[in-house]
């Protein structure tokens, strides 16, 4: 067996038996071991025509309830503890109490909360009577002294006519937003001939049914005659406001304002009293929701999971099929056997590893360090079964290529100790980076970001950068040397160039580790740590993909698929190589026979030095640039010429075989196949037909 | 105008309208659905498919009412989400959707009101997308006049009220008539718009709309058999926007018996088809299905093209029969006719 990293786990297909009365009970456990995968055995079931329907059903009502209690308590922000608890499914029979205990919240909540609206409701009819009662009082007060009354008319009668008009009024509340839209209505309906003073309401009223605050404005309509009456009241309703009495005299309406300030007071009162018990009842029900939809939860995922079983035919027992890992056989043994403990049968679970070709799911164990990596992987693809993991290698690569673009003593430096900080205090933690997706994603991946810090601070050691500046540990091996007269430095010449050849300028040796800190200073060092850093990236490059295409060939000897070997594998590393590994090769020839210095003749002199990037091209384009002046040619050794033009045709080549040959072979293979079954079809039928027909046969044969 | 700059404003609006109707119920999921017994049942399935919890806040027993309602909250908060995000012309084109369900409401008040029902029980039952700020204080008119002039006036549909301003009284004739003139004048407007914004959009919109028209105008005429309408007042409320216009419009404002009407369609491929073996018997698809089906088509169809603004309209229209199939489907279910169950139009 061998479970490792490497591959992901070996399953074997159980069928598991469990007698009715221990299936919840074991399910739970499976369930708290996260071990096995079930199988769908009623795939053309109705969801709703399955066995368990109804506890999902009612199931789905506790979460009801929950997530009501749960909005109720976020709205008067009590905080919901969250201790870590994680509390084992319970037993089917306390489900009934569960649901009494929700049902009883629920009722109860309920009624606060209708009592507390019709309160609210009370509240702001009363408030807003009481701007209208004081608005009232300052329109009228404007007019005229305190004796006049609101149907007094205006207007002096005219002549010939006896008794003065009366004017009516209405008094109301409006929202603000609506006033505009309220006024422009009442002026056409009326043709102008009501006319409405308003004022807004200072401060902002509670809808009792929403919660939002809104803000409104009091409005008075002076208008005349009956018609005009019952038109404006239809408009007043129309536009949502609220009409509120409003007497004639100063004295009653000062009575009635004293009315509604008492009621007020006393209604403020028990509105406070309510919203306490609110709060109370909130509270209690805050401690316990997190543990309760934990566990309305998983009774549902329980019940989901039973359905997905096989019912027996004498009812007695449910047939459940599902993977499991080859080596947690006995994991699931004991939880099973726990499940029957706990709920008492003496009937004991049976489990029996079937034999089967079926297509196994991908299983990989993984711990805290190694799971980051693995989702990682995941994100692009998952293995199949029994495929090579790449998850192993990728704890190396993916935080070195990381490296190799963030290369950064300082920057990696900061990266690192924040990942230690969250490796080093995981546990306390974990509830807090979970809450938010951003941080849970970041946290998900400490280790990762742990090893990037890393690899960050060695790749900007060689690169020799601490936020962007170098640090000069083994002495830098250029200096300014003799060359250097005095004119140069006083007359402040902007560069002054420093002669790889001149050895008082250069040691003549390189510095030991990384980059020299001189090309801080240069003018160069942009073009020249580009040039340089390219190439390393084009030899890790390779050398990566390399990595890649050698590790596919464990896959093929591991299914034994020679037939990937010739035409797949090989012909990949052979063009991979005879293009870019010859980029490789070029590279280091380059750095390894050319440079400046006495060591170094005019052909291999820094004049010399051939463009890697050009002679690439000219290889796949096969032609040739004309030979600078002074050197002997445009190639770095005899025969180098030949060389590419073999490498250029193999790997042409190469084209042809990858995409050809597979396909066919595939197909040739797949018509045999479908030959075999249809011989064996015609040998049953004629075997069949052997005793009736066997005369016909032979005076046929 | 090139139908790439199309994404620049609506391309994600686009993307989004086609996201929604990959949701659009298929007709396995209505095979699952006409199997429930009861209607928690069809919640169950329901939640399988893209509404998701839509219902999980409603305690049991359901009610079919409950369950029209959501649908129509979960369509209308998808539809102005999409507006909220518009731009012209796209917002000119969804805003112009929603003024025939004005037209509907504002009908739907003023019959209520003829029935003295009061404004506060007919507003739940109006079309949220048709709602604007005067429309509860429709019950202050008693004339077209003073629905026009106290109204509708500041509102968009005040461009189509010219034709049908009266001093006769408001009755449920005189509604009826209102209605199909707003109607009409509404549909040929919308055309005219489409057609104006030109490229696909006119390509998918104009057949749509014609189509709109066309059965507008059948409908008309086989609803007036046996009403007090002359044959002068019918003409003038067919839209001629549609294919019919102007021969099919004249014969059918001739027309006397459904007979007629048959004939007429008679010289419409398309609509020949429709009225054959439409009937009221069993085994017989009504008139009004067939007219269904046959829209149907042609939003699904609005689909096959891209960068147009036809694909919200006919979203829209495809997830309202939707909400009809499966409130029919619930009605048949909570009142235990199941014969009929399978008289919804499937769409996908």
């Amino acid at each position: 067996m061998e479970a490792s990293i490497f591959r992901s786990e070996e399953m074997r297909l159980a069928q598991i038996f469990l007698s009715s009365e221990a299936a919840y009970t074991c399910v739970s456990e499976l369930g708290e071991i996260g071990l096995v995968q079930f199988r769908d055995l009623n795939p053309d079931v109705n969801i709703f025509q399955r066995k368990f329907v109804n506890e999902v059903r009612r199931c789905d009502d506790m979460e009801r309830i929950l997530c009501y209690l749960e909005a109720q308590i976020k709205k008067m922000n009590i905080d919901v503890l969250n201790n870590g608890e994680n509390p084992e499914a319970p037993q089917p029979r306390e489900m009934i109490d569960l649901e009494a205990t929700f049902e009883k919240l629920e009722g109860e909540l309920r009624e606060v909360n209708d009592n507390a609206e019709r309160l609210d409701r009370n509240f702001l009819e009363l408030t807003e009577l009481k701007h209208v009662l004081e608005s009232a009082q300052i329109f009228l007060d404007q007019e005229s002294d305190a004796s006049t009354s609101l149907s007094q008319n205006l207007i002096p009668a005219e002549d010939g006519r006896n008794e003065p008009a009366q004017l009516g009024s209405v008094a109301g509340v409006i929202p603000r937003e609506k006033l505009a839209m309220f006024e422009r209505m009442l002026w056409r309906v009326s043709r102008g001939n009501a006319f409405l003073r308003h004022q807004d309401i200072a401060t902002e009223l509670k809808d009792p049914a929403t919660g939002v605050e809104i803000r409104k404005c009091v409005y008075l309509i002076f208008f005349q005659g009956e018609q005009l009456k019952l038109k404006v009241k239809k408009i007043c309703e129309g536009c949502r406001s609220t009409l509120y009495p409003c007497p004639d005299s100063a004295a009653e309406r000062a009575d009635m304002l004293r009315g509604v300030m008492s009621r007020l007071a006393d209604l403020t009162v028990i509105l406070s009293q309510t919203t306490d018990h609110r709060e109370r009842v909130l509270v209690a029900a805050a401690k316990f929701l997190r543990v309760w939809l934990i566990k309305v939860r998983k009774i549902k995922a329980i019940y989901h999971t039973l359905n997905l079983f096989n019912v027996d035919v004498t009812n007695k027992c449910l047939i459940a099929e599902g993977w499991i890992p080859a080596d947690d056989k006995d994991v699931i043994r004991d939880a099973l056997r726990k499940g029957t403990d706990k709920c008492g049968t003496s009937m004991q679970p049976i489990l029996n590893i079937i034999e089967t070709k079926a297509e196994a799911p991908t299983y990989h164990r993984t711990n805290k360090f190694t799971n980051g990596f693995q989702s990682l992987i995941e994100a692009y693809g998952v293995a199949t079964y029994r495929e090579l993991n790449p998850g192993l290698y990728t704890c190396a690569t993916f935080p070195f290529l990381f490296g190799v673009m963030f290369g950064d003593l300082g920057h990696g430096f900061i990266m690192f100790l924040f990942a230690l900080w969250m490796v080093l205090r995981e546990k306390p933690l974990a509830p807090v980076m979970a809450k938010s997706e951003i941080t849970n994603i970041i946290f998900g991946g400490r280790y990762i970001v742990l090893l990037m810090g890393m690899f960050s601070m060695y790749t900007g050691f060689i690169y020799n950068d601490v936020f962007s500046k170098s640090m000069n540990v083994f002495g830098s091996s250029w200096h300014v040397g003799p060359n250097a007269t005095i004119e140069i430095i006083d007359n402040h010449v902007p560069e002054y160039m420093l002669d790889p050849a001149d050895r008082t300028d250069y040691v003549g040796y390189p510095y030991p580790v990384g980059m020299d800190p001189i090309w801080q200073v240069a003018v160069n060092k942009i073009s020249f740590l580009n040039s340089y850093k390219m190439k390393i990236s084009i030899i890790i490059g390779v050398v990566h993909m390399m990595f890649g295409v050698l590790l596919s060939i464990i896959n093929h000897l591991y299914f034994k698929r020679i037939l990937n070997i010739f035409c797949e594998f090989i012909p990949q590393v052979v063009f991979l190589l005879a293009m870019f590994g010859w980029l490789v090769v070029l590279v280091f020839t380059k750095w390894i026979f050319y440079g400046a210095g006495p060591e170094f003749d005019t052909p291999h002199g820094s004049s010399c030095a051939p463009n890697v990037l050009i002679t690439f091209i000219n290889m796949m384009l096969m032609q040739d640039d004309d030979v600078k002046e002074n050197c002997e040619s445009n190639y770095m050794f005899e025969g180098q010429k030949q060389l590419q033009t073999a490498l250029v045709l193999i790997a042409l080549l190469c084209i042809p075989v990858l995409l050809i040959p597979k396909p066919l072979i595939l197909k040739s293979q797949a018509a045999k196949r479908k030959l075999r079954p249809l011989v064996g079809v015609i040998v049953v039928q004629i075997q069949g037909q052997e005793g009736e027909q066997q005369e016909g046969e032979q005076q046929e044969g | 105008m090139l139908d790439s700059f199309f994404n620049i404003d609506s391309g994600y609006l686009e993307g989004l309208c086609r996201g929604f109707r990959n949701g659009i119920l298929r007709q396995a999921d209505y095979l699952n659905l006409v199997q429930c017994e009861t209607l928690d049942d069809l919640k169950l399935h329901l939640q399988s498919t893209d509404y998701g919890n839509f219902l999980a806040n409603e305690p049991s027993p359901l009610q079919v009412s409950v369950i029209d309602d959501k649908l129509r909250e979960k369509l209308v908060t998808e539809f102005q989400h999409m507006r909220n995000h518009a731009v012209d012309p796209l917002a000119t084109f969804m805003d112009y959707i929603t003024y025939g369900y004005m037209i509907d409401n504002i009908v739907l008040l003023i019959t209520g009101a003829l029935h003295q029902r009061p404004i506060s029980e007919l507003m739940p039952k109006c079309h949220p997308l048709g709602t604007f700020d005067q429309i509860e204080a429709i019950n202050v008119a008693n004339t077209s006049v003073e629905l026009y002039n106290a109204v509708l006036v500041d509102t968009p549909l005040a461009e189509f009220f010219g034709e049908c301003v009266s001093e006769q009284d408001l009755d449920e004739l005189n509604i009826e008539i209102i209605r199909n003139t707003l109607y009409k004048a509404y549909l040929e407007s919308f055309y005219n718009y489409c057609k104006g914004l030109g490229g696909t959009t006119a390509d998918v919109m104009c057949p749509i709309l014609a189509f709109e028209a066309d059965r507008r105008a059948f409908i008309i005429t086989v609803n007036s058999f046996g009403t007090e309408l002359s044959k002068e007042d019918r003409a003038k409320l067919y839209p001629t926007c549609g294919r019919l216009y102007p021969d099919g419009l004249a014969a059918l404002a001739r027309a006397d018996d459904p007979e007629n009407v048959k004939q007429v369609a008679e010289f419409y491929t398309e609509y020949r088809a429709l009225f054959e073996g439409a009937g009221n018997n069993p085994g017989e698809k009504t008139l009004e299905d067939r007219f269904f089906e046959y829209e149907v088509k042609l939003n699904v169809n609005a689909f096959m093209q891209q960068f147009h603004c036809g694909v919200f309209y006919s979203y829209l229209r495809l997830k309202e029969q939707e909400c009809r199939n499966i409130v029919w489907i619930a009605e048949c279910i909570a009142q235990k006719h199941r014969a009929k169950i399978d008289n919804y139009i499937p769409i996908l």
